[in-house]
Parts: C-alpha cells; structure tokens; sequence
C-alpha cells in the first residue's frame, strides 16, 4: 500500500510539474503581436457607437468615428477661438434676417460617387430636419428652429429659417451632409458622407475600420485608416496605449493619466454648476444663495479628488465660445461671510433651517459623488442643513427638465453642461430663459435680454451675451458655479496628435501623422 | 424518460412565460426612456412627438398587446438605441458568453476534481493545506481587483498577454482565468468535503483490499460518489455564468451578453433586455434539465424513483 501511494503521489507530482512547465512555456511564447499595421491607427474609446448615422454625429460617440471624418459640414468651429472656417461652403452670406446663402466647394464627391452640389445638399440638410428620423442634431441643436433649403444655381444654397438666425453658419457647423442615396425613412449604420474617410465594415461589439478616400477633395491625410475599438474601463483603455495596442485612448479618467509622456489633458468645454431652484425658500433669498456661493471651497477640490487642470467657472460657457465674460470675478472662499449672509436672511425671516436637498447624478464625471460630498460637509459648516441624494441618470433626469415637481423640496441639481458649438444661444436660452427646458429662474429683463442677443450679430452679440452672464452671475446667482473642466487623453509614441476642446467629440484623423 | 423531458418542459415553458410578464411590466415601472434617448436639451415638444412615435406614451397593458402580437409574428422588437432587431443583437452576443462559460467551468470543474480529491487523499498534508489556501483566495478574490491586477502585470509590465479583446488563445487566458477563480475555488472545497466521505467509506476500504489500484480507488470508485454534490455546486455556478460574465466581459471587451443586459437595463433599452432574459432564461432551462439528466446518470436511486 506504502509504494502504491508514493507511486501514486509520484505520477501527480511530475503531472504537475509537466502542467506548470507548458504553462510557463506557454506565457513565454504567447507573445502579444501589437495589432497595429504601420500606416493605419487604433483608437480606444469607451464605448461601442449607438449608430454611425451622420445626423447623429454630434452625439460623442458617433462624433469620434464619423464627424469630418467619413461625413463633413458646410462649416467648421475652430476649437481655439470658437470662430467659423470653410468646410463644404466655400463662403456664405446673409440674405436677410432669415435667410443665408452659401456657396458649395466645387469637385466634391461622396463615398458613393455622387456629387456635392445644391440639389444633394439639400437634400442632405433636409433628411437631418426631417422628424421622421430621431436626429440628434436637430433635437440638440436646432429645437422649434425650422430649416428650409433652395438651390439658387448648381453650387449655390440658400437656407433660411422659420426666425431671424444670425449665427446661421455657426449652426450649420454641427450640420453633417450624408450622400443623396443614403435612405430618408431611417437611420443608418453604414453612414456615406464626403470626408477623407470611407466607412469600411463595423463588427458589432468588436471594431468599426475606416479606410482613405481616394477621391477626397482636400488634402489626402497621412493616415491610411483607422480601427475604432471601445473598452469601458480607463485603466484598460490606458493599458492598450501603452503597450501599443492602440494609438490613442480620447478618454482616459485622471487617475489613469500618469504618464507625462503620453497624456494630454484639455479643456473639454464642459462647466459644472450646482444649479439652485431660486423659486424655494430659502433658495428664493438672495443671501442664501450668495452664502452658498462663499461658503464653497473651489480651491478643496482642485487637484484632490478633481483634477489639477480644472479652472474655476463663473458662468455656463467655457473661454473659447463667444459670449464668455472675463470680467466676472469668482467668489473667494468666505466661511464668515456666508455664516453673516445665513444670518441676517434668519433675521429677516428666511427659513435657513429648512433642509436643502443636493441631487446628485452618479457616474456624472469622475469622482462626481465625493465632490458633491465635500459641498455638502461645506454648506452644513457655513449653517444650512443639507441632504445629499445621488441618484442614476435616469431619475436625475426628471429633476432637470421641466415640468419640475411642484412638491419638491428646494434643490441644488449637480449639472454638466457642454458647448461647444462657438456661441452661447445654445446654452442660455434652455437655462435661464423663463420658456427654457431646464430653467430654475424666470427674469422678464433677462429675458428680453436673451431674445436681443439671439438676434444680434458681432460685437454687439458677444457684449450681450456677456451682460447675460454677468446678471446671470452677479444680480441672479442663479447657480453655485464650479468649474470648466478637463479630458484627459493618451497618445501613443508612434503617431502626432494633440488633443484640443474639440476632442470631447470629434477626432479628426486628417489631423494625425506618424513619427 | 419522455414523460420527465415532457413535464420539465412543460414547467419551464410556464415559467419562462411568467418571466417575460414579469420582466416586460417590471423594466417599464423604472420609467418612460425617452429623455435617455433624446439629448439632454431636447425640447418639451420633441420629447413629446418621440413618445407618441414610439408608443413609450401608452399604458403599459396597451404596449404589452402590442408586444404580445408582434411576438406572434416572430418579432421580438427593435433596439431603437443599436438600430437594429433586438434578438439579433442578443443572438450576436451569446456565443462569446456561452464560450467563456464553457471553457471556464470546463477547466473549473477538471481542475477543482483533481485539486479536491487530492487534497483530501491526505485532510492536513502539505497539498491538501495549500490547496485550502489557494481555493478560499479565489473564490474570495474580487473579480474586478484581479481582471485590473492581471491586465498590470501580464499585459503592461511582464508584456506576455494582451491587455484585452477577442482573438486567438492569448486573448482568452487572462479571462477565462479571472472567471475561473471563483467556481475553482468553490468546488475544490465541494470536491474535498465529499471525497474525505467517500474516501473512508466501506466500499473504498472493499476496493482497496481487493488490490485496486489508489488512482481508480480515487478518480473513479470515490470521485462517482462524491460528484452528485460536484454535479448540484457546478450546475449553479454554471448558470450565474450563462447568465453574463458581467465584469470579464467589461473589463476585457467581450461582447457578451451580460454586458448587453446591464447596458440595456440602465438605457432602457426594453425590447433588448426582454429578448436578452428570454434567452438567458431558455438556456438556463436547457441547462437544469442537462443536469437532471446527469444527477439521473450518475445516481442509479434516482432512477428509480
């Protein structure tokens, strides 16, 4: 029995031993093949694209993939300064108040064959207005805004609106045209558009390729085509740059960007706000608001749980849209003048006791709950009584828009918002104007305000604006502003590509080029 | 036999189809998904016409009959968010998850066979003592932890894997073992408790004395008897993971379908996450079956009852 179980033992033991030799053999030789060919890229994104339809291309995700890449506008946003370039429309000018005529670069064709001219273009512009289809640039962008298209010669459009538009080429900057045979009753997968890239094939779950358009009318990119893969963890999409897997990661989560040689961060216009309900006391006092305003330590979470990069807001457009007031100043931390501002609302009979609810939003940006934490612990010091609720999108999302809950208790609501889209009209209205979807305030001068500005142009526009956001700020407080932020992305060593504002939702492979 | 296939089936059909009530009514009480689908600034009128468009505005009930008739007609509704049929998308997804179970629990239940009974050959020996060890840290170990922790070392530092995605067998080594910790753990100690029974049982000692040899006194006298509970441990462990290998599939970029569920149920996605519990549930029913027969194999009084 002794040498049958030491025999037995014997056999298990070189089993083993025979297992874990081909294992390490094994992991010796599975050398990992970088999936990179020499002239295309691999970028990481953090999720798969819901579509590719070019209508859609100002929503992130299909904008990464598809946006001045497989499919173009007529006009460009400059990331730097927010001022309008040529595209597809060599030159525009205004007709009249609601109407505009553009003039089509000549020798343009789409993947298809087709030609860009007024007619397709027309049409293209008509299938993304169309509500037949659920576009996101028209519901986005374009609201109760009506367009309608005449071709007036054979590269010549003029477009014109149900109201005045004075920023109409801005607007058509988040317009992308698809090709004429692309169907009109639904949307598409396999988007066609004019760009310097063709759709190649999209293997659900897996990858989307791009391949060069030879018959691209501009400049022909460095770059021969792209492989699109998504990957929702930032640790992993940060892994795969690094160990050349991919080229780029768009979106990697600040923790993640520790290598100074391969990360970039930017401003990726987006602004964070706690947005007060003034209608409720004791959000309805202006005190209260002011103390909540100085009682929030900007300079706490900067660099701690949020990024360094960060910039303290003061109103809802970033520096690089028209609009943007410099000269309103950020409210320095003042505990004690928020504890006398709490006290003398008391006095005058405010209820300060009454409890201020925080709706939070999880997942809003990264560490979004330990910052709304923080707030909390810092209104409570300066002596009002707070409750923090976070809450997923999707219940978050019923406290944001209209028609509020007329028993709601008064709110601070954690809010994101992004633009950028060159202009303030697309944010105001929706957020401060008395018929705007997601207002908290009603103010008739603001409003008059407000409807100024959409129809002025120039100068005069961008001075209104910023007398916007200045009562907005200072005569209002219609929010605690927190900051501008930033996006961080990693780039790989093989290729040139510097990220800017604009990478929140497009990337534009033109723009690449090998080292 | 037939009568018993018969009767299951006719149990599970009844089940699945208060599955699907349940589902259908439960996913619609988390709300109306129209503001997940339209942007964040899309008007009050928009909202509106994109309800009515897409019946989100109706009762529940009324959408259920209307449910109910395009079932009838083999279809089982369209993702409005992937653009594309619902089942096709839940059919696209179901073999990586079925792969990954497979293989997984495969290696699991060979592994944690061979670990258990030899550990318990000798309760206390050195084997047996580190075997314990090994198989309480992975059926403990966080999966999420340690899909991180190996993506760190075997992909960025060591360089020997890839970090994640589909393809040859490099790409499945780091998943399926992040997958395989927890069911490998679990069933050495389900293995080792039922062999330490078997293995001082009469019939062992008749065959040792008899002059059988120790591996067949092991593998196959005391290892049949131990495996009814093997057979209940691995069957549950099986189904969690038919259900979606959430986490190895996010982490790793698998487009299973568990990862198709979650998303759907947080975008509200409803003709996706019914079709997705539809089949999850038709093959866990497949599944308990498959089990049943083999309890019925592996135990003659079963049988005869």
């Amino acid at each position: 029995m002794k040498q049958k179980t030491i025999a037995f033992e014997l056999r298990s033991s070189r089993l083993l031993v025979g297992a874990a030799a081909l294992a390490a053999v094994f992991g010796v030789t599975a050398g990992v093949q970088s999936a990179q060919a020499q002239k295309t890229v691999t970028v990481v994104l953090s999720e798969e694209p819901e579509g590719l339809d070019g209508c859609n291309s100002n929503r992130s995700t299909v904008g990464r993939v598809a946006k001045q890449n497989i499919v173009e506008t007529l006009t460009e946003i400059d990331p730097k300064d927010g001022s309008i370039t040529p595209r597809l429309a060599t030159s525009w000018s205004k007709i009249n108040d609601t109407t505009w005529r553009f003039e089509l670069r000549k020798g343009v064709k789409f993947h298809d064959g087709a030609s860009l001219n007024a007619e397709t273009a027309s049409k293209a512009i008509a299938r993304t207005m169309d509500s037949k289809l659920d576009c996101e640039t028209r519901t986005k962008s374009f609201g109760d805004l009506k367009l309608s298209t005449k071709a007036v010669g054979s590269h010549t459009l003029e477009i014109s609106a149900n109201k005045p538009v004075p920023i109409l080429p801005t607007r058509m900057g988040v317009v992308s045209l698809s090709s004429p045979n692309t169907s009109m009753d639904k949307l598409v997968l396999n988007p066609i558009g004019t760009g310097p890239y063709v759709f190649d094939k999209w293997t659900p779950g897996q990858e989307i390729v791009l391949k060069r358009f030879d018959g691209y009318w501009g400049k022909k990119p460095v770059v021969e085509g792209a492989r699109y893969i998504w990957r929702s963890e930032s640790t992993v999409r940060a892994a795969m740059v690094k160990v050349g897997e991919a080229d780029i990661a768009p979106n990697i989560a600040v923790q993640d960007a520790t290598d100074p040689s391969m990360d970039f961060s930017y401003p990726n216009s987006e602004t964070t706000r706690l947005r007060i309900d003034v209608t409720r006391p004791p959000l309805n006092d202006k005190r209260v608001r002011l103390a909540l305003e100085y009682a929030f330590d900007r300079d706490a979470l900067r660099g701690s749980i949020l990024s360094k990069d960060i910039e303290h807001a003061t109103q809802i457009v970033v520096p690089s849209i028209n609009g943007h007031n410099p000269a309103i100043k950020v409210r320095k931390y003042d505990p004690a003048e928020a504890q006398k501002l709490i006290a003398e609302a008391k006095a005058a009979g405010v209820p300060v006791d009454t409890e201020i609810e925080i709706i939070g939003r999880t997942n809003i940006y990264p560490n979004g709950t330990e910052a709304m934490e923080a707030m909390m612990a810092m209104f409570q010091a300066a002596g009002l009584k707070m409750k923090l609720r976070m809450m997923e999108v999707g219940s978050w999302l019923k406290y944001l828009s209209k028609p509020y809950d007329e028993n709601r208790a008064p709110i601070l609501l954690q809010a994101q918002h992004d633009n950028n889209n060159g202009d303030a009209v697309f944010s105001i209205f929706n957020k401060y104007a008395c018929g705007g979807l997601q207002s908290s305030i009603c103010d008739k001068n603001l409003d008059a305000m407000v409807a100024k500005a959409g129809t002025l142009s120039g100068d005069e526009r961008r001075k209104t604006w910023q007398e916007v956001n200045r009562v907005i700020n200072e005569d209002l407080v219609a929010d605690v502003w927190m900051y501008h932020m930033v996006g961080y992305s990693r780039v790989g060593n093989r290729i040139n590509f510097t990220p800017s504002i604009s990478t929140n939702s497009e990337l534009h492979l033109e723009d690449m080029t090998f080292k | 036999m037939a009568h018993f296939l018969g009767r299951r089936a006719l149990h599970s059909g009844i089940a699945l189809i208060g599955l699907i009530l349940a589902v259908f009514f439960l996913v619609r009480l988390t709300g109306d998904p129209t503001a997940l689908y339209l942007p964040i600034d899309a008007s009050l009128q928009t909202r509106i016409e994109f309800a009515k468009k897409h019946g989100f505005d109706r009762p529940a009930t009324e959408q259920f009959l209307v449910f109910l008739k395009d079932v009838s007609e083999g279809d089982l509704g369209y993702s409005l968010r992937k653009q594309r049929p619902a089942m096709e998308l839940v059919l696209e997804a179901y073999p990586t998850t079925l792969a990954l179970a497979g293989v997984a629990m495969t290696l699991s239940i060979v592994l944690a066979v061979i670990v258990g009974a030899l550990a318990a050959y000798r309760p206390g020996g050195v084997f047996d003592r580190v075997g314990s060890m090994a198989s309480l840290a992975g059926a403990s170990a966080p999966d999420f932890w340690v899909a991180i922790t190996g993506i760190l070392v075997f992909a960025v530092t060591l360089r020997w894997l890839p970090t994640s995605g589909t393809g040859d067998l490099p790409y499945w080594i780091l998943p399926i073992v992040v997958l395989m910790l927890r069911p490998f753990g679990l069933m050495v100690q389900v293995v080792r408790a039922s062999m330490l029974g078997a293995l001082s049982s009469a019939y062992v000692k008749t065959a040792r004395a008899k002059g059988v040899g120790e591996t067949a006194v092991i593998f196959v006298h005391a290892l049949r008897n131990a495996s009814l509970s093997v057979v209940t441990v691995a069957g549950d462990l099986t189904v969690g993971l038919i259900n979606g290998a959430v986490i190895v599939e996010t982490v790793f970029g698998w487009p299973g379908v568990g990862k198709l569920m979650i998303d759907s149920v947080i975008q509200r996605d409803f003709p996706t996450v019914q079709a997705a519990v539809m089949v999850t549930a038709t093959a866990i029913f497949l599944l308990n079956i498959l089990i049943d027969l083999l309890y019925v194999a592996l135990d003659p009084r079963i049988r005869h009852q």
